[in-house]
C-alpha cells in the first residue's frame, strides 16, 4: 500500500504578527487515493436583512423546481440549482404575544434564539441563540468558534423599539440569555482578527505603520516558498489563488482606508469601514469566504443592517430611510423603493455565493459544504408579520440537501424546526430548541 | 409579560371541532356573532376531521365576518390560519360544497399547505392568552388535543393560560382513545355537554330563512340549505358548548358533580332564553373589527412619533 504523510488541516502560514490559514489542499488527505474520503466540514451562515422584505416580489407562484425566480430573487437564477427556498417558515415568539409594539426588536431578538425576549430597555434576556450552540460544539476544531460580524454601527443601549432594548436589535447572536455579542463592523479589525496575533490597533498606530506597510503576504513568504515545494500543480494553483484572493481583500482595504482619510479625517466610523454599501458587503463576505475556505471558523452570523434600520440608499438613489419606506400603506411608489431595496440586497449576496461556488473543495465546491441562510425576522414590513418569513439556504450542507427547490411547509411551521435540521447538519443533535415542534423533513437528498 | 394595569380582552376561544354537522357551523358562527360583540375573541380554529373542505369553509366565514372591516383596520387584518388534522377525513360532508364553490366567498386555502398543524396553531395560540383567559371547545374526537397533551411544553401552557375545556359529546367517541387521554391528563376543568342537552335545545331551522337575511349570500345559510333537507331543526350540543365556555356565569345552564370534571345539566325555564342567545349570536351580521389588541401600542406610538 503506497501511503503518503498528510499535510495538518491546521497548518499556518506564520510570520511577524502573522497566522494565515490554509484552504483544504489535496495533500491534507491521509492517504494517496484518500482524497475522495475525507470530507471537508460543513459550515453555517447567517445573512439577515432588516424590515421584512416585499413578498410578492420573493415568493414564486409555484412549488417544487426553481425555475424563473421572481423579481427580488432574480440575482440567483443563475444559481438557483444550489439554493432551496422555503414557504411558511414562522417565528411566533416574534409576535406580540401579550408584550405590545416592538416587532423589530422581538423579530431580530428571537431569530436565531427562538424565544420571546423581554420587553426591557435595562435587564436584556433573550436565549442562546443556535448558532452558538453548534459553535460551542463545532467550534472546538477551529481558531473562531464563531464570527460575528454587520455592516452597520449600531448602539448596544438605550431604546430602539417601544420599549426594546438596542441590544436586540443591534444583533444576531447570543452566547447567553443575557449576553448578545455584538458584530465586527471594521473590515481592518476583521482582517486583523483573521489574519493577525488578535492585537487591535488605533487608527492613528496603523497610519504609522502605513509608512511601512507590507502585505500580511510578505510576512508569510518563507513559509510559502517552502510549502509550495510540497505541493502538487493543483494545490500549487488553489494556493496562489487563495492567497491572491487574500491580497486582493488587503488591497481594498488600504484603498477604503485612504478614500476614507481623505473624505473626512475625523470621522467617527471605523477607519476602515466603506462608504459604499457594496463595497463593504463584498469586503466582509470576501473575508467570510476566506474563513470559511480555510476553516478559520465554521459558524458565521451577519446582520447585514440592524432591524428597523433607516439607512438610505443613496447608491441606488434612493434617499427614504428604509424603514419608514416599509410602512407603505400599500402605496405603489413607496413599495417599489423597497423593492428596489430588497434587490439591491439579493444583489450583494448573489455575488457573494457566486463566489464561494466558484471555490473548488473536495469533490465539489466549497458552496456545496455550506449552508447560508439568508433572510428576515419579518415578513411583511408593512404589517409587521411574523409568518412566512423570508428564508432561502444557498449550499447543500455537505452534499446531503436537494437543492434546486421550494419546499412549501404547513402555515405556523416554526422556524426553529428548520434550526433543528441545520444542527444536525452540524453534527449537533439536540431534541427541541425555542419552540420547535420537529426536525423539518423533506430537506434531504435521501 | 403580562401588563397588570391592563384590562384583560373578551375570553380567547379555540374551537377544535370535526365540522361534521351543522351543529359545529353553527357553534362557529355563534363565536363570530360574540367576537363582533367583543365578548369573545376566536384564538385557533382547528379542523380534527382531515376534510379540506370543511377547513376551507372555516377560513371563509372568517373573511365573511371580516367583510364589513374597511380602511386602515382591513389592511392591518390578520386571518389566523385554520388547523386541519392530516389524513383523509372518513366523510366529506357536502354541506360544504356550496359555500366553498360560491365566488362571492373569499378564502385564502387552496392546499394543505395554507392550514396549519393543529397541536401548533393551538400553542401559538395560547401563547397570547393572558392567564386563565382562555377557553377550549371540542365538538368531535379528540385526536388534535391528544396529540397537543404530547408537545414539548404545551402541557405547562394549557394550565396556565386555559380555565375550562367545554367538551360536546357528540363525536367524542370516534377515537376513545384519545378522549381517555384528555379526559385523563388535561390540566384544567373540563364540562361536557351531553347528547341529551344538545337534543334538547334544538336550533330551529325557521330562523335560517327570518334572522339571517342580513347578506344575500351567506355561508352559514348555505350551509344549513345543503346539510339535510328543508325544513329542520339540528340538535344543539356543540352550540351549547360554546354558550357555556363563553358565558359560563350567565345562569344559562347548571352543573352536575363536582371536581375538575363535570356535565352541563338543562335548566328547563332557560331553555327559551338559550335558543334566544342561539339564535342572536349565530345569525349575528357581520361588523367592522377592531384592531389587535396591543395593551401599550398607543404610548409606543407616541414615543415612535418623538423620534
Amino acid at each position: 500500500m503506497i501511503t503518503k504523510k498528510a499535510l495538518p488541516r491546521r497548518t499556518f502560514l506564520r510570520g511577524l504578527g502573522t497566522a494565515v490559514a490554509l484552504p483544504f489542499l489535496d495533500a491534507m488527505a491521509p492517504a494517496l487515493g484518500a482524497a475522495k474520503s475525507v470530507k471537508p466540514p460543513v459550515r453555517m451562515a447567517f445573512v439577515y436583512v432588516p424590515n421584512g422584505i416585499v413578498m410578492q416580489g420573493w415568493n414564486p407562484e409555484y412549488e417544487g423546481t426553481l425555475g424563473e425566480l421572481p423579481r427580488i430573487l432574480k440575482p440567483l437564477e443563475p444559481y438557483r440549482q444550489d439554493i432551496t427556498l422555503f414557504g411558511n417558515l414562522t417565528h411566533n415568539t416574534g409576535r406580540a404575544l401579550l408584550d405590545g409594539a416592538g416587532d423589530h426588536g422581538r423579530c431580530c431578538a428571537s431569530y436565531l434564539t427562538g424565544v420571546q425576549p423581554r420587553k426591557t430597555v435595562i435587564d436584556i434576556k433573550a436565549g442562546v441563540s443556535f448558532d452558538q450552540i453548534v459553535a460551542n460544539q463545532v467550534g472546538k476544531a477551529t481558531r473562531f468558534p464563531s464570527l460575528e460580524l454587520g455592516m452597520e454601527d449600531a448602539r448596544q443601549a438605550g431604546d430602539c423599539d417601544s420599549g426594546y432594548s438596542c441590544a436586540y436589535t443591534n444583533n444576531l447572536a447570543w452566547k447567553s440569555e443575557t449576553q448578545p455579542l455584538p458584530p465586527v463592523l471594521d473590515p481592518r479589525a476583521l482582517f486583523e482578527r483573521l489574519f493577525g496575533n488578535g492585537v487591535a490597533m488605533t487608527p492613528a498606530a496603523r497610519a504609522r505603520e502605513n509608512l511601512y506597510r507590507r502585505s500580511i503576504l510578505d510576512f508569510v513568504s518563507d513559509d510559502t516558498h517552502k510549502l509550495e515545494t510540497d505541493l502538487g500543480p493543483t494545490d500549487r494553483r488553489k494556493l496562489d489563488e487563495y492567497l491572491s484572493s487574500i491580497r486582493e481583500i488587503e488591497r481594498q482595504i488600504e484603498k477604503t482606508e485612504k478614500d476614507n482619510a481623505q473624505i473626512d479625517p475625523h470621522m467617527e466610523k471605523p477607519y476602515g469601514v466603506p462608504a459604499d454599501f457594496a463595497e463593504h458587503f463584498k469586503l466582509m463576505t470576501d473575508m467570510m469566504t476566506v474563513a470559511f475556505q480555510s476553516d478559520l471558523t465554521r459558524v458565521i452570523t451577519f446582520l447585514v443592517t440592524h432591524e428597523g434600520t433607516s439607512r438610505p440608499y443613496r447608491e441606488i438613489d434612493i434617499p427614504d430611510g428604509h424603514h419608514p419606506l416599509t410602512h407603505h400603506r400599500n402605496q405603489p411608489d413607496l413599495i417599489e423603493k423597497v423593492t428596489q431595496i430588497n434587490s439591491y440586497h439579493v444583489r450583494q449576496f448573489a455575488a457573494w455565493i457566486a463566489k464561494i461556488r466558484s471555490i473548488r473543495e473536495g469533490d465539489g465546491s466549497l458552496l456545496d459544504n455550506c449552508m447560508i441562510v439568508y433572510g428576515a425576522g419579518l415578513s411583511d414590513g408593512n404589517r409587521h408579520l411574523h409568518e412566512d418569513l423570508p428564508t432561502l439556504i444557498a449550499g447543500r450542507g455537505g452534499s446531503h440537501f436537494k437543492s434546486g427547490r421550494r419546499i412549501v411547509y404547513r402555515k405556523e411551521t416554526p422556524m426553529c424546526n428548520l434550526y433543528l435540521a441545520m444542527m444536525d447538519r452540524m453534527g449537533v443533535h439536540v431534541e427541541h430548541f425555542g419552540d420547535s415542534t420537529g426536525r423539518l423533513d423533506a430537506l434531504d437528498l435521501t | 409579560m403580562q401588563f397588570p394595569n391592563a384590562a384583560k380582552p373578551p375570553v380567547g376561544v379555540l374551537f377544535d371541532s370535526a365540522m361534521g354537522r351543522i351543529d359545529d357551523v353553527l357553534a362557529l358562527a355563534m363565536l363570530h356573532g360574540f367576537e363582533g360583540k367583543d365578548q369573545a375573541r376566536i384564538a385557533a380554529v382547528c379542523v380534527s376531521s382531515g376534510d379540506l373542505q370543511a377547513a376551507r369553509f372555516c377560513d371563509t366565514l372568517a373573511h365573511f365576518y371580516a367583510s364589513a372591516t374597511t380602511g386602515t383596520a382591513a389592511m392591518f387584518m390578520r386571518f389566523t390560519p385554520i388547523g386541519l388534522a392530516e389524513g383523509k377525513p372518513a366523510a366529506e360532508p357536502a354541506m360544504f360544497k356550496p359555500a366553498t364553490a360560491n365566488p362571492a366567498y373569499a378564502s385564502s386555502i387552496k392546499s394543505i399547505d395554507d392550514t396549519a398543524d393543529p397541536g401548533t396553531l393551538i400553542r401559538n395560540a395560547l401563547t397570547a392568552q393572558y392567564d386563565q383567559n382562555a377557553a377550549v371547545v371540542l365538538s368531535g374526537p379528540a385526536t388534535d388535543l391528544a396529540k397537543l397533551l404530547d408537545m414539548y411544553g404545551v402541557k405547562d401552557w394549557i394550565a396556565r393560560k386555559v380555565r375550562l375545556l367545554a367538551v360536546a359529546e357528540t363525536g367524542v367517541e370516534a377515537d376513545a382513545a384519545a378522549a381517555r387521554k384528555v379526559f385523563a391528563g388535561w390540566p384544567t376543568p373540563i364540562v361536557t355537554v351531553g347528547r341529551e342537552i344538545g337534543e334538547a335545545l334544538p336550533f330551529p331551522g325557521e330562523s335560517v330563512a327570518r334572522d339571517f337575511a342580513s347578506s344575500t349570500d351567506h355561508p352559514v345559510v348555505d350551509a344549513y340549505r345543503a346539510y339535510r333537507q328543508m325544513p329542520y331543526d339540528a340538535p344543539s350540543g356543540a352550540m351549547a358548548a360554546v354558550l357555556y365556555a363563553v358565558r359560563p356565569n350567565d345562569g344559562y345552564f347548571k352543573l352536575s358533580g363536582s371536581g375538575p370534571l363535570r356535565s352541563l345539566v338543562l335548566d328547563p325555564e332557560q331553555k327559551e332564553r338559550i335558543v334566544r342567545a342561539y339564535i342572536e349570536l349565530a345569525s349575528a351580521k357581520p361588523v367592522p373589527r377592531k384592531p389587535p389588541h396591543r395593551p401599550d401600542e398607543k404610548k409606543d406610538d407616541k414615543k415612535d412619533e418623538k423620534k
